[in-house]
Order: C-alpha cells, then structure tokens, then sequence
C-alpha cells in the first residue's frame, strides 16, 4: 500500500508493506487491517513526523477497513472492475468509503488492486499553516493485495 | 473518488444490513499478527535536548546543519538598548553515517573552540524487550585561541578537553521523555593547579510534548567536583522545542553561556535567574538534509 502527496512544493510519498487483508468470496467482504508505523518514507525525518506528530501512532497504532464488494461474482475470469464500499477507520474516525477496485482471478488467487482519496481533514489530522504548501489536502492511496 | 451524499446514505444502509458478518471478517483479520517490532522512535526527536545532548541521532545518511547560540547582558548598568550585550555561537555539522552511528564537527566563537564528537545507540528501547535507550558519546573539545587567560601550552593534548557522556533515556508515554546522563571531563592541562583534571557531572533531562510539534524540555547538570580557582553553578535550561518540518526550533532561558558540552557543564559561571548578567537566551537552528 502506498501513499502520495502532491504539492508544487513536495511530493511525499510511502509504502507500507505491513498490510493485512482478507477477501470473503462466499460474503463478498472485504477487511483491511494496516500498521501505521510500518508505513516508509525517503525522508526519515518526514517519517518520524508523520507517526508523531500527524497519525499520532502511539495513540492509533492501526487503520482498519472493512467492506463489500457489489455485485461480486467469485466465478469471474480475468480482471474485472468492481465497486466496493465500506467503512475506513483512521485514528478512531470512520468514514464512508466507495471506490473502484480491479480484481483479477487466476486460477481461484486472487488479486485487488486500485487507488482512493482520503481527505486529510476528514480524519482530523492537523496541518500547520507554515507547512499548508508542503503536504496535500487530498492524499492519494493506491493499494494491491495478493490472496 | 468524489462523495456523493446520496450515495452515501445508501450506503449506509447497505452497511447496517452486513455489519454482524462483516465484523466478523475484521475480527478474524484482528486475531492475525502483524509485526510491531518496531524501536520506540522519537524519544526526544532533537538530537539535543536543549543546551545538552540527547540519547537521540539521526537515521542514515541526514546531515544537519546547526547554529546554537546564546545571548545574554552584562552586569553592567550600562546595557545595549539593542538585543543582548554578548552572544556566541556555535555552528556544526551532524552526520548520521547509520542508524546508530553519527559523527559531528562545529566551532564557537567567543570561546573559540573547535568541537567534534562521535555518538553511538549502544540500545535503542523497543517495546518489551528493551525498557531503555542507551547511547555513548565521546566529545572533544580542542582550545584554539592563541592567547588564553590560563597560558596553556601549545600542545593539542593540553588544549583538549574529553567527556564521555553515556545517555540513558525512556520514552515513558507517548508526550513524556526522560534522561540521565552520567559525563566525564578529561582535560589535557587545567588552569590552575588546584582545579581538578578529571570531573564528573550527572544531568538530567525531560521533554513533555505539548502539540503535536511543540514540546517544553528541561535539563541540569550537577556537577560531583566543581574547579576550585572560581565559583561555578550547574547549568539549567528550560526550553521549547518546536518542529516545521526539515527545519528544527530549540529556544532556552539557561544560566549557560557556550554551547560547548564541557564548558557549559563544568564552566557555567553563575547561578539561574532573571536578572540582567545572569539570565541567558538561548536559540537553536537546526536544519536537515536527507542526503
């Protein structure tokens, strides 16, 4: 799982590969389970910010996502677009979430991959004004998980 | 994606109707491990706390480029109407050559002093396996003044100072950050005969994180035998640091004047308070660069 951040001042970027997910093919359910202090950064400095000062991992050491797919077929061939929606929770606020997911079956392994926007101040994470220009309202994150 | 209301509604309906099952699916994940073997980061995330060192370095490869400076007033009826009567500044480089390894160089002026040190994480806390964080450093201060009040020889070894300093320090709860430093002070030749060669010191230190980039810190530094040729205090500082991304803030009231590990320690000339010669200012400028 990745995240960006794009300002024309920086561009801040981190991958974290402590994620855990489960795919339900009988419930179409997804869950989502990451450990935020697993997430890496070019800049260390950067990185030891982002888990003290604006995720706060000590607090909230994990974001959790659980969904559904809609109108998931498990007998699909190939890759193929679905929705899925459901609840993500960071730093203890949960949030609607719909978004686009390209599912790929080879042989019964399957695999999701897609990106979303999260808004940073939906999840009350606090950007000082000096900083505004350094780091993006809109945070894009891009995921793929094997099952 | 872009929220749509409406949208949302509906799927919160959707949601309510699966929610028994769907928990089910994130409990499962729950009872799964993930690693969290991670060091505790941040103990005090400036490598100095506020005029010492912190048990803290940097990750591999940072460079950090530094001013510290410090102002005070003299005694003197007659003061500047302008800033502060003296200051001094002590400009340095810090380079992380790992994790746990980081070397440095700087210079002050007014005490003319060129300053190097090597700093080293002997054990970093990690949550149940390490309650503490210790790290040495090994400072050398060389006297580069041509005349100096005390006649030194002009050996570099009579114009050197050694402390040894090991940190030991605990993150205790996520704002609150403690630290004792037992130090040692070698040095080369003393200025008076009296004046003992070899001092220990023991310092102490906190940080309280009070935002998410501002945190108040405090240190002292007792000293176990003091030199005898003039009176001498422990040195104290009450300060806060302030974080803006790759710019790093450190402002102190302290009664220390150089910035120098053993000056400050063994040579702060007078007691704490807030009158004019004996109260000084103090500000760090800390920039880093991820090379």
């Amino acid at each position: 799982m990745t995240f960006f951040s794009y300002t024309t001042v920086e561009n801040i970027e981190a991958t974290n590969k402590q994620v855990l997910s489960l795919l339900k093919t009988d419930t179409d359910s997804i869950a989502v389970r990451m450990l935020m202090r697993a997430f890496s950064f070019k800049k260390s400095l950067m990185q030891e910010h982002f888990n003290e000062s604006y995720i706060e991992s000590d607090k909230y050491p994990e974001a959790t996502f659980q969904g559904r797919i809609i109108d998931f077929d498990p007998n699909f061939e190939g890759t193929r677009t679905f929705r899925v929606s459901g609840e993500f929770t960071l730093r203890d606020i949960r949030k609607l979430l719909e978004f686009s997911v390209n599912c790929t079956n080879q042989d019964g392994q399957y695999s999701i991959a897609g990106d979303l926007e999260v808004f940073v101040n939906d999840y009350k994470i606090k950007i000082p004004t000096l900083l505004a220009p350094n780091i993006a309202q809109v945070i894009k994150v891009s995921f793929n998980f094997q099952y | 994606m872009k929220i749509n209301r409406i949208a949302l509604i509906s799927v919160g309906c959707v949601l309510m109707s699966f929610q028994s099952f769907s928990q089910n699916i994130l409990d499962k994940l729950s009872s799964q491990s993930i690693d969290t073997t991670f060091y505790t980061a941040a103990t005090f995330k400036m490598t100095r706390l506020s005029i010492g060192h912190s048990l803290e370095t940097r990750k591999k490869g940072v460079l950090e480029f530094y001013a510290h400076t410090r102002y005070w007033n003299t005694f003197s009826d007659r003061s500047t109407s302008f800033a502060a009567d003296k200051m001094t500044a002590s400009f340095g480089l810090d380079y992380a050559f790992t994790d746990i390894f980081t070397a440095g160089v700087s210079f002050t002026s007014l005490s003319e002093q060129w300053a190097g040190f090597l700093k080293y994480r002997v054990l970093r806390q990690k949550p149940k396996s390490s309650i503490l964080g210790v790290t040495l450093l090994q400072n050398i201060t060389y006297e580069s003044s041509r005349f100096t009040p005390t006649q030194l020889d002009n050996s570099i070894i009579d114009r050197a100072t050694f402390t040894t300093q090991v940190l030991l320090g605990r993150k205790i709860s996520e704002n609150f950050s403690f630290q004792m430093v037992p130090s040692l002070i070698i040095r080369g030749s003393t200025a008076f005969d009296n004046d003992p060669a070899i001092q220990g010191a023991l310092g102490f230190g906190g940080r309280y994180k009070v935002g998410n980039h501002v945190s108040l810190v405090s240190e002292y530094y007792y000293v176990v035998n003091k030199i005898e040729s003039r009176t001498t205090y422990g040195a104290f500082a009450l300060g806060a640091n302030w974080e803006v991304g790759d710019v790093l803030l450190q402002f102190q009231l302290t009664n220390a004047r150089i910035p120098t590990t053993d000056s400050f320690i063994t040579e702060t000339p007078f007691n704490f308070n807030f009158k004019n010669g004996y109260l000084v200012f103090g500000f760090n400028a800390t920039y880093v660069f991820h090379l």
